[in-house]
């Protein structure tokens, strides 16, 4: 009777330790999983883009200075900028964009005979072929599941052949932190319901942002709308910013 | 058999080396690489963790309700509070606890006061700024507005939350405020599509229907500074509406009348407010109309019953019917189509635009405490005919 007392003893004793040890294992995995992570297939269900009605910009910089201060982006350079296109009788075009248009523009470049003129607000194309993150030696340039492209800053080595490739020049060296960086569409703020800075401080909506995948999404209904184009399309890098009332001077 | 032994050694180290560089990648790989692609996971959720500093408007609005309502129905309603007081996350975390979130007050407070360059950032004359955006040359508007202090701020006659002043170009508004398609005038079918109201051969003129008051409005003091657009607003918001706004306002009138230490005293005649009204008894200083209840005669002739005017005389209390008949084929119209938001509100007390109940039994109400009205009156003629055959 003894025997079979303590190996029953022994049994439970054994299951009710296996039973705690798993059942805690759910718990504990359960609360600190599902708290604030993305899980990679809820991202599978976005696609995100992004349109610029040139039209509408009147080169104000809202965006530029909204943009540093959400990023902290290092002074003399910018993840988004405006340009401003001048073109005058004899058809000479003048584009600048002082400090990207950090404290908006200042002064006309000709002082008359100009035929036409127009801002063009900048930002990372987002490709879907992305040059830049092709190049990367570490794997730490990158295409998000829901088609952002992102650097993985804690494994960037700073070695610039991204800046390089980039055809549009929206990369840069943060030199403070020795890795590259650029434009993440506002990462931290998109999966919380919030819209990029830049997109939040237009006032003049010019920027418009949203879910490619969603065929109700605002942007979907302006794609099908508006004849948009798209910068450098020659290249084959299958930019993701589409641009409203481009002219055939922006590059 | 020499030969084949030489093989095998070179095989084995390369194998090896393969084996060796394979597990050497293994234990470099950072965790979470390759998981989904060629990157870290977890550097997805690293960034996702990065704080949000720009405040949406949303948030200003739970606190300050009163200033964003104002806010909301002026020109500036496209503004978000961010682009003139900042981010404001640190405003935010020290009023909502301002204990644990460490935040001085001295840090919590928004900026408030502007340069002029705050405002010139969109508003100063720039060819490259589409037509129709209101935008001033600095100098010739202190001249025109006879400022003699050239520091003089913008903010000191526009409020920024009801800046008031629009003016736009007549070439972007719709053609004419109340025809909406070709086939309304035209019978036979225009050789050419007009996409721009500027190409059209002819461009409507408030003239053109108002001549008389137009001929007036010469005759009088005001013509030289101000256009019809200054104050009856007249400009296209999207394709379907357009907007007739008077300005009436009182503080529209002390833009330019009202006194201050750095405007000309001498010209145009200045005004001490609120002193000008404050001795006389008889008017009612909440009214928004406060000006033209006296001084209305020295803009121009408020009656529109006049030759050159299509309308008839009973225009005012029948052009609802007009109205009803025109727009019932577009869904999407409404009285704000011409009128301002603000318009049906001042007699009927309903909220716009109306809640959910409106549609069961709280619009009979309304249409009861109106008395005998009809339904077609809001509705089309086919709208009754949709159910009771």
């Amino acid at each position: 009777m003894d025997n079979i007392e303590r190996r029953q003893f022994l049994k439970l004793g054994i299951y009710s330790s296996a039973g705690l040890l798993v059942g805690s294992f759910f718990a504990f995995s359960k609360g600190n999983d599902k708290i604030d992570v993305l899980e990679y297939d809820d991202l599978l269900k976005f696609d995100w883009g992004y349109v610029v009605d040139t039209t509408k910009c009147i080169g104000c910089g809202s965006c530029v200075r909204a943009c540093s201060v959400e990023n902290s982006v290092p002074d003399t350079f910018y993840r988004t900028w405006v340009e401003r296109f001048e073109i005058d009788n004899h058809e000479i075009v003048r584009v600048d964009s002082p400090k990207g248009a950090i404290e908006s523009f200042k002064e006309d470049n000709f002082k008359s005979d100009i035929s036409k003129a127009f801002f063009v607000p900048k930002i990372c194309n987002h490709c879907y072929n992305s040059a830049c993150t092709q190049v990367c030696p570490v794997g730490a340039s990158y295409h998000s599941p829901d088609g952002v492209v992102l650097i993985d800053k804690a494994h960037c080595i700073g070695c610039g052949y991204c800046v390089q490739a980039c055809p549009y020049g929206c990369r840069y060296i943060d030199h403070k932190k020795g890795t590259a960086d650029k434009c993440t569409l506002c990462y931290h703020r998109i999966h919380k319901g919030e819209e990029p800075a830049c997109v939040n401080a237009c006032p003049r909506s010019a920027r418009i942002f949203g879910n490619l995948k969603d065929p109700n999404s605002k942007i979907r209904k302006i794609l099908n709308q508006r004849r948009y184009g798209l910068l450098k399309p020659d290249l084959g890098t299958n930019p993701k910013c589409y641009y409203i009332g481009l002219d055939l001077e922006v590059v | 058999m020499r030969d084949k032994l030489h093989i095998y050694t070179v095989l084995i180290i390369l194998v090896s080396l393969i084996i060796i560089a394979a597990i050497v990648d293994t234990l470099l790989q950072p965790k979470s690489f390759n998981e989904h692609g060629h990157y870290r996971w977890d550097a997805v959720n690293e960034l996702e963790k990065q704080t949000v500093i720009n405040q949406n408007s949303k948030i200003c609005s739970e606190c300050h309700k009163d200033i964003y309502q104002l806010h909301e129905k002026d020109a500036h309603f496209s503004v978000p509070c961010v682009d003139c007081h900042g981010a404001g996350n640190l405003h935010v975390a020290y009023h909502k606890d301002s204990v644990s979130s460490n935040i001085t007050k001295e840090k919590a407070i928004l900026k408030k006061e502007f340069k002029f360059e705050g405002c010139l950032f969109c508003h100063k004359k720039l060819n490259a700024r589409p037509s129709d955006f209101p935008q001033i040359n600095q100098k010739e508007h202190y001249k025109f507005m006879h400022i003699i202090d050239s520091t003089a701020k913008c903010i000191e006659c526009h409020s920024p939350h009801e800046p008031i002043f629009l003016l736009t170009d007549s070439r972007q508004s719709r053609l004419h405020p109340i025809v909406y398609k070709c086939t309304d005038c035209h019978k036979t079918k225009p050789k050419k599509n007009f996409y721009d109201v500027a190409d059209h051969p002819k461009i409507f003129e408030c003239k053109d229907c108002h001549a008389e008051i137009v001929k007036d409005f010469n005759s009088k003091p005001h013509h030289n500074y101000v256009e019809c657009r200054t104050c009856h607003l007249f400009h296209k918001e999207s394709e379907n509406i357009g907007r007739m706004y008077k300005n009436g306002n009182a503080k529209f009138c002390l833009l330019c009348h009202e006194n201050k230490p750095f405007k000309d005293p001498k010209y145009p005649p200045k005004v001490e407010w609120p002193n000008h009204i404050s001795n006389i008894k008889s008017i009612e200083k909440t009214d928004t109309k406060i000006c033209l209840n006296c001084h209305e005669k020295q803009i121009h002739k408020m009656n529109l019953q006049l030759k050159g005017n299509p309308h008839p005389g009973n225009w005012k209390s029948e052009h609802k019917k007009f109205a009803v008949n025109k727009l019932s084929k577009k869904i999407d119209a409404s009285c704000n189509l011409c009128h301002q938001k603000d318009y049906c509100l001042s007699c009927h007390k309903v909220e716009m635009p109306h809640n959910d109940q409106f549609k069961g039994d709280d619009h009979k109400l309304v249409v009861q405490k109106k008395g005998k009205a009809l339904c077609y009156n809001c509705h089309a003629k086919e709208f009754c005919t949709t159910c009771h055959e």
